[in-house]
């Protein structure tokens, strides 16, 4: 309580400065604060640069090394000679009042979308500088309150602006700040929550302070429908380059939806190998095997040893995960399925055709339904299953885990609300 | 290995089938596609639209055809206008900001204009939606059906509906439900109008200055341009996460929806004006302009009226509760949907649960003051309506929210225009309200 008290009195609430007296040197009210401008350096921490004050009907920009001191409220100023030129941001300037409080900011470490229903600035050595961001609705409430009680700090749920990520100021340029290195620890789902709550530009500016690869991530874990939206929201080149990155599976039922004409750019952008590959996922209908699968396969020969086949599944692994390796004959034909488990079981010289043997295992058709998938899946007993065509030469893989995607999408329409995930703590 | 290739593949087939279908296969998907995209987006703009033709609204314009006949047609006509205009507005503010209306008032105009706003809405919400469970009630009680069974039953079953299916699963039964306003239009015809009188009165304007006259003008410019309509579409185009690319879709589908409000009031208006006008009878609400229209136009007409009050309320009674649940979570800077739980959601399924509590109690008590608060209501949405349209022009004009889809000078005169009217009429009523 005590502590609480103490750490109330000692911060300073933004919107309880907003319109509290400024006064010159000789106490006498010279105008009034409009707003508080602060400046992102490299700290985690935005420090005040100065105040916006109307003084008649001007705004002028009063820097801070002319503030001789900050109270709950009001302002003393350090200096009678005060710039009336009319206030102009500079680059890297946010406003407090206008560009922060009330706006939607990423609270980076409880992975959520915040609006700041205020600010705190705290007086450490010579300076201010924004320590927190109250996001509780009854800080919201209190600002409805007479001038004296508004600037009252009501520490409740104050999250401390080092966990912040703040968006730019529309127009502003963007850029100019480090994204929150806690963004990188995020997992995807979560970031793609993110997403989905954001505002629309901010929206496309956390897209953009991602790095491509783990921008491809997140996508993967959104909604094919609010990733088409996404996609075509975004800059043409971001939205192949994501696209590139993507599954190939992820990104083929993202762009099932998009308009031929949509698809067409955005797929001329795209290296044309993964194009080729998207374009002849995209030609097998949703919701059968060949919707559902990744045609990025490990593909061995019966004369390779398994030193050539973990050579191929680190090379693989660069770039999508690897669940298994089809092993084909001359013919290009599909003899057997090996497991990452067998290539452990055998030493490295063993040639494949050693390997392979008895039970061979299901496979389907790109044409065949969810449900025969699941049963082949079963039957194999395996995390993967593999789709080869009508000339039995293997084409595709579907994961476990993409068939639960299946299964779930076409189920969720049907639940309670009390039986939905709630968010995953 | 041929025998591994009859083991492993039992189905084996001649070479390519699967490849060679594929064109055929990729021009039809294309085809669907393009229809899958207008008909994922059409819905939510013609079920705000007619959403608006509620109980409030059907008995709005009873009472404005039975008063005054054919002559005030042409204030359904600028309603209509103004009802095209802001419900864009709406969705395109949804659609390009992606915020919805509660959280960008706070962002821009500060924390009063938006607490004072919702808490209007709120208010004004509760207080529709209790005109919803009274229409429910009263077109029940036609068929002989007590409203005390009607009005839970009802209310259990359309929350049930919300909250399970979600709004996409209600959306396609909600669409259905708004073809019972071919009753309307049914109703009007059987009714054998003067149509040369109505067009006329669709187009010139004039009007008697009473205070009855100008009271029923503004109710209509308010009940058929509600403010919970405006929130609605615009939250919608929030939760779906529509982008520009969808806006002209979304627009066929919001201006459909607005042209189809305007259509049916005007068969509404026309069916009271050409009977009950005609006979000099009076109303009170839109039961009794059923029941009067027994005699007069038959009882099929009666029905189809009566069974169109039921189907326009429970269209409505759907919808409110949870566009006034999404308004004040998105006030609190944490908007919550159908797909949050209870736990993490209390604001959300708290205010649901007190809109649809509140409005079935104020139905069901005994005694409460009901024509009171109806009327209060109307009021309340009209002059509520000034504020926020107020708002929505201001975030229209705003470039840094807006960006190259800043309203124009052109179209934002044309938003001007619209709230002037509404001011006028609101003023004029307080005027001819406080004068002796």
């Amino acid at each position: 309580m005590l502590l609480r008290q103490s750490v109330n009195s000692s911060l300073f609430s933004v919107a309880g400065l907003i319109g509290a007296p400024v006064q010159d040197p000789q106490e006498r009210d010279i105008g009034r604060v409009v707003d508080v401008v602060v400046r992102w350096d490299r700290g985690v921490y935005p420090q005040v640069s100065g105040l916006i004050i109307r003084i008649g009907f001007r705004r002028s920009f009063v820097h801070v090394e002319d503030v001789a001191d900050i109270a709950r409220r009001s302002v003393q100023l350090g200096s009678t000679k005060v710039d009336l030129s009319d206030f102009e941001r500079r680059e890297g300037e946010q406003l407090l009042h206008k560009d922060v409080i009330d706006h939607q900011l990423l609270d980076v470490d409880g992975a959520r979308v915040v609006r700041a229903a205020d600010l705190y600035l705290a007086h450490v050595g010579s300076r201010y500088w924004v320590v927190g961001v109250d996001v509780s609705f009854v800080s919201f409430l209190r600002r409805l309150l007479p001038a004296g009680m508004r600037s009252r700090a009501t520490a409740e749920r104050v999250l401390d602006f080092a966990s912040i990520q703040p968006f730019g100021s529309p127009g502003a340029p963007v850029l100019l700040r480090r994204p929150h290195r806690g963004l990188q620890r995020l997992r995807p789902a979560d970031l793609a929550d993110l997403l989905e709550d954001l505002g629309r530009p901010e929206r496309r500016e956390l897209l953009s302070m991602l790095p491509p690869e783990s921008a491809a991530d997140v996508l993967e874990e959104m909604e094919p429908d609010h990733v088409r939206l996404l996609l075509g929201d975004v800059p043409l080149g971001q939205a192949a380059a994501l696209v590139a990155m993507m599954e190939p599976d992820e990104a083929v039922d993202a762009l099932r939806d998009l308009s031929a004409a949509d698809r067409t750019d955005l797929l001329a952008q795209v290296p044309d190998a993964r194009a080729a590959e998207l374009r002849t996922l995209l030609e097998f209908p949703e919701g059968v095997a060949g919707g559902i699968m990744t045609t990025r396969i490990v593909v061995l020969s019966t004369h390779e040893t398994i030193r050539d086949a973990l050579d191929k599944v680190r090379a693989q692994r660069r770039e999508s995960d690897v669940d298994g390796l089809v092993v084909i004959d001359e013919d290009g034909r599909l003899v057997d399925d090996l497991s990452l488990a067998d290539l452990i079981d055998n030493e490295p010289d063993t040639s494949v055709g050693d390997v392979i043997g008895p039970p061979y295992p299901g496979t389907v058709r790109p044409d065949a339904e969810l449900d025969e998938v699941v049963e082949q899946l079963i039957g194999n007993r395996g995390s993967s299953l593999v789709v080869v065509d009508g000339e039995h030469r293997p084409i595709g893989r579907i994961l476990a885990d993409d068939v639960v995607d299946a299964l779930l999408d076409s189920d969720t329409e049907r639940r309670w609300p009390w039986q939905l995930r709630g968010p995953v703590s | 290995m041929n025998e591994h290739q009859q083991i492993l593949d039992p189905t084996a087939s001649p070479a390519g089938d699967g490849v060679e279908n594929a064109p055929v296969q990729a021009r039809r998907s294309l085809r669907r596609i393009q229809i899958a995209t207008l008909l994922g987006v059409l819905g939510p703009g013609l079920i705000a639209g007619l959403s608006d033709d509620d109980p409030a609204g059907i008995t709005t314009y009873s009472v404005l055809g039975t008063k005054y006949g054919y002559q005030l047609l042409w204030v359904l006509t600028i309603s209509t206008a103004a009802l095209v205009l802001f419900q864009s507005l709406g969705a395109r503010i949804g659609v390009v900001t992606g915020q919805g209306l509660a959280g960008l008032i706070r962002q821009k105009f500060g924390a009063w204009s938006a607490v004072v706003a919702i808490l209007a809405l709120l208010l004004a919400n509760i207080g529709t939606t209790a005109a919803e469970f009274a229409g429910i009630a009263a077109g029940f009680e036609l068929f002989g059906i007590s409203r005390h069974f009607s009005v839970p039953v009802t209310a259990v079953l359309v929350s049930m509906l919300v909250l399970r299916g979600g709004f996409k699963g209600i959306e396609r039964i909600l669409l259905v439900l708004s073809a019972i306003f071919i009753c309307y239009v049914a109703a009007g015809v059987l009714a054998h109008p003067d149509w040369g009188a109505a067009f006329k009165g669709l187009i010139v304007p004039t009007m008697p200055v009473t205070r009855d006259a100008v009271v029923i003008a503004t109710a209509t410019l308010g009940t058929t341009l509600a403010p919970w309509g405006l929130a609605f579409i615009q939250s919608y185009a929030v939760d779906k996460r529509l982008t520009t690319k969808s806006l002209p879709y979304l627009r066929i589908d919001v201006i459909t929806g607005a042209l189809l409000t305007g259509v049916i009031g005007f068969f509404v208006v026309v069916s009271c004006a050409a009977t009950l006008h005609a006979k000099g009878l009076s109303i009170n609400d839109a039961a009794d302009a059923a029941a009067a229209l027994e005699p007069l136009a038959g009882t099929l007409a009666k029905d189809l009226f009566a069974i169109g009050l039921i189907g326009a309320a429970l269209l409505a009674a759907s919808i409110l509760p949870l566009s006034t649940a999404y308004s004040v979570s998105d006030l609190t800077g944490s908007p919550a949907a159908l797909d949050d739980d209870l736990r993490s959601a209390p604001l959300f399924y708290g205010t649901f649960a007190l809109v649809t509590v509140v409005g079935v109690a104020l139905v069901l008590i005994p005694g409460a003051p009901l024509v009171a608060i109806l009327v209060l209501t109307q009021v309340l949405n009209a002059v509520l309506l000034l504020p926020l349209l107020w708002f929505m022009y201001g975030i229209a004009r705003d470039r840094e929210l807006m960006g190259a889809y800043v309203a124009g000078r052109r179209i934002a005169s044309a938003y001007l225009v619209a709230i002037a009217i509404i001011a006028i009429c609101i003023l004029s009523l307080g005027y001819l309200s406080l004068r002796p």
